[in-house]
């Protein structure tokens, strides 16, 4: 009886969840005259995407896009990795505070440090580069901390039978902690990925050139009309040329998602 | 396990190289890239010239959702043919505020932009910020009284504070009184008689509402100050002095103006309760939910295009008189750049101005145009004849006056914005909120009244 009830609720929660997703893809494929309207019928057009398509130069954004999340990410799995181990399982002076510093970095919103960040890049002449929109998140204390819980989770038997097999730290990292952390690394890759992903207002200040710009770059235009209210069917269609990627890579990686979420504890 | 380790770390390092490479490049070699946007007519023509080469950064936001920066960024073109030896790098910056916070990130790590689109509330908060030069000079050596007389006075009111002139109107808006002609047929309404006074506009809308449609809309979210100030100036005076040192909330004639708008649903009927959202008010009236909508001109062009059915726009109705406040867009030319600079900007913003491209940059968004002799163009006329609607902003900017703008804005926005919501939204009393609000603003202005 419980069972039915809490599937029940589990369909409805689903269901409330997906009504957003499927009218986006309602309205963006029907006529634009039709857009909010009530009635079921079985118009379908393609001139929402193709009008919005035009309208920026979206093949650009997306490989911008993809090598800015990619980069990221790739760096902060280095960062993150070593800093994490670090903190599980070497001792050094300091350990805790440091410690305490890098969680206290977690609850500073990063919209705070725009002004001061885009300071620094204009020092470093990194203005306008793909590689200015990386370089405030290259380490992220929230990978070190979810990654120092998991190396901690890991038996401290196995760091002592490698080091007697003549193991060094390094290879204790690279070929015992990180092997075993997968679920870690993927729930801190959703986030990560997600969020660079989407982010918008930080690279929309640190770039001007269309070479550099982002996808939510392409999306803004369409989305950001406060003179007319909203323009429903080009934003739904916006929206979807921006989400789509990431959406076809859920679908794909669902099963290892669900996994990695539930070992790593994150909801 | 360990070699397919280090595949991927070798893949990753690589990719990274690739990244840093990719943004140099793009940073160096940026005008081969295949965007059509990068003016390469400005390499043939700068050698030509013997003038010295200028490059300006101009920042400007789209407000009305479409892909305009194609038409901006071809103006930027144009504007570099005519003058070869100054090239405009047009940089869409996403909304009004996103602009704003772009620009201020710039500016104080002193790279501001050449010129930029800014709301013209902005103007204490640039003043405040050193952020602004003014252009009253570079008026007076080109251009001169002719130039300027001919914007229309309710815009300029935005632009100028203590004798001098700081921004020139670009992308500027009204609000007008948008009505469903059909709606009013059926409802036994004369079509071309809009309501002419406050007590027309109750009556109509009642009779107006009925199953599956409202009398009347008036957005109160977002922007209530802005649709506040419409009553505020039919039945009193403005919201702020001059200066933008003082605001005036709490007058009897606010009270009775608030009262007035919250009536209009907890009495009346005729309007949804509850908040009305901004953004979907003009989709309600393209879709025949509401017969009368408050709104901006700048959505003139997408009722046109999308509305099914016969409307007509009005001047607002009038209490003690007529009133509305401007909203929208001016440019700004940045201080810390160098003199060649600040007056090749004011080249670009005497072009963008052309009373020609003000009437193309109406057509194409909806917005009115900011001068007088952009109405005479051949262009305007003929399209004002096929659609007279597009007149009615212009003949309301004799009633039109500032819109809300004062040193440290935001507070005192904020602060007004909320009160307003908890009379149309959450039934405190008008007298109350307003005297609230009245006592937060004056407490945020009052550094600047010593």
């Amino acid at each position: 009886m419980t069972k039915k009830i809490s599937y029940t609720l589990m369909y409805v929660m689903a269901i409330i969840w997906l009504i957003p997703l499927v009218w986006t893809f309602w309205t963006a494929f029907r006529p634009k005259k039709l857009a909010l309207s009530p009635s079921i019928t079985f118009d379908f057009t393609f001139a929402n995407f193709s009008h919005v398509w035009q309208g920026a130069p979206f093949s650009t954004y997306y490989l911008n896009t993809l090598l800015v999340v990619v980069g990221i990410f790739t760096v902060q799995f280095l960062t993150a990795t070593m800093a994490a181990f670090a903190f599980a399982r070497i001792d050094f002076w300091g350990k805790q505070l440091v410690f305490v510093l890098f969680l206290a970095q977690i609850m500073i919103p990063a919209d705070i440090l725009i002004f001061p960040n885009y300071t620094t890049l204009r020092d470093l002449s990194l203005l306008d580069t793909k590689l200015g929109i990386m370089m405030p998140y290259l380490a992220s204390a929230f990978g070190v901390f979810l990654l120092r819980q998991m190396f901690k989770t890991l038996p401290y038997e196995l760091d002592e039978a490698a080091r007697m097999e003549g193991c060094n730290l390094w290879q204790i990292l690279w070929k015992i902690y990180v092997p075993l952390s997968r679920p870690a690394y993927i729930s801190f890759g959703v986030v990560s990925v997600s969020y660079h992903w989407n982010n918008f207002l930080w690279p929309l200040i640190v770039t001007n050139s269309v070479e550099n710009r982002l996808l939510t770059v392409g999306l803004a235009i369409f989305a950001q009309s406060f003179e007319t209210g909203a323009q429903w069917s080009e934003v739904t269609a916006a929206t979807i040329i921006v989400i789509i990627p990431l959406i076809i890579a859920y679908m794909l990686f669902q099963r290892q998602f669900m996994n990695s979420f539930i070992h790593s504890g994150i909801k | 396990m360990r070699s397919k380790m280090k595949a991927i770390l070798l893949v990753l390092a690589s990719i990274m190289i690739m990244a840093g490479c990719s943004s140099n490049t793009a940073n160096n070699g940026g005008s081969a890239a295949p965007a059509s946007n990068e003016p390469a007519a400005a390499e043939n023509g700068g050698a030509a010239s013997t003038d010295e080469k200028v490059e300006l950064t101009f920042y400007y936001p789209v407000a009305v959702g479409g892909p305009l920066t194609q038409i901006i960024e071809q103006m930027a073109a144009d504007f570099t043919k005519e003058n070869p030896n100054i090239t405009v790098k047009p940089v869409y910056t996403g909304s009004y505020d996103d602009t704003m916070i772009k620009t201020q990130a710039s500016v104080q790590g002193k790279t501001p932009p050449d010129v930029a689109v800014l709301l013209s509330t902005e103007l204490y908060t640039l003043l405040d910020m050193d952020a602004i030069v003014p252009l009253d000079d570079m008026i007076a050596a080109d251009g001169g009284d002719e130039y300027i007389n001919d914007f229309y006075p309710g815009f300029m009111a935005n632009s100028q504070t203590g004798g001098q002139t700081w921004g020139i109107p670009f992308q500027r808006s009204t609000i007008v009184l948008y009505y469903n002609k059909e709606a009013f047929k059926a409802a036994g309404l004369d079509p071309e008689k809009a309501p002419k006074t406050w007590d027309e506009l109750a009556d109509y809308a009642k009779k107006l509402t009925k199953d599956g449609q409202w009398g009347l809309e008036i957005p109160t979210t977002g922007f209530q100050y802005w649709m506040f100030q419409t009553f505020a100036l039919q039945n009193g005076k403005n919201l702020m002095s001059d200066d933008g040192k003082q605001v005036f909330f709490n007058t009897p004639e606010n009270v009775e103006a608030l009262a007035f708008w919250r009536d209009l649903s907890a009495v009346h009927k005729a309007m949804p309760e509850g908040s009305i959202e901004w953004a979907t008010v003009p989709s309600d009236f393209i879709e025949g939910k509401t017969a009368m909508m408050y709104h901006t001109t700048g959505n003139l062009t997408n009722v046109k295009n999308n509305a099914q059915f016969d409307f007509g726009v009005s001047i607002l109705p009038a209490s003690k008189q007529h009133g509305t406040p401007t909203g929208g867009g001016n440019f700004y030319i940045f201080k810390g750049t160098s003199e060649a600079k600040q007056q090749a900007a004011w080249k670009f913003i005497k072009f963008m101005t052309e009373p020609e491209r003000m009437a193309q940059w109406s057509i194409d968004t909806g917005y009115v145009a900011p001068r007088e002799s952009a109405y005479e163009t051949e262009k305007m006329k003929a399209y004002t004849a096929e659609f007279p609607q597009a007149l009615v902003a212009r003949d309301q900017l004799q009633y039109a006056s500032a819109e809300l703008s004062t040193h440290n804005n935001g507070k005192v926005v904020k602060a007004f914005n909320d009160s307003l919501q908890s009379v149309l939204t959450g039934g405190a009393d008008p007298a109350a909120a307003l005297q609230k609000a009245q006592e937060e603003a004056d407490k945020v202005l009052a550094p600047f009244n010593k």
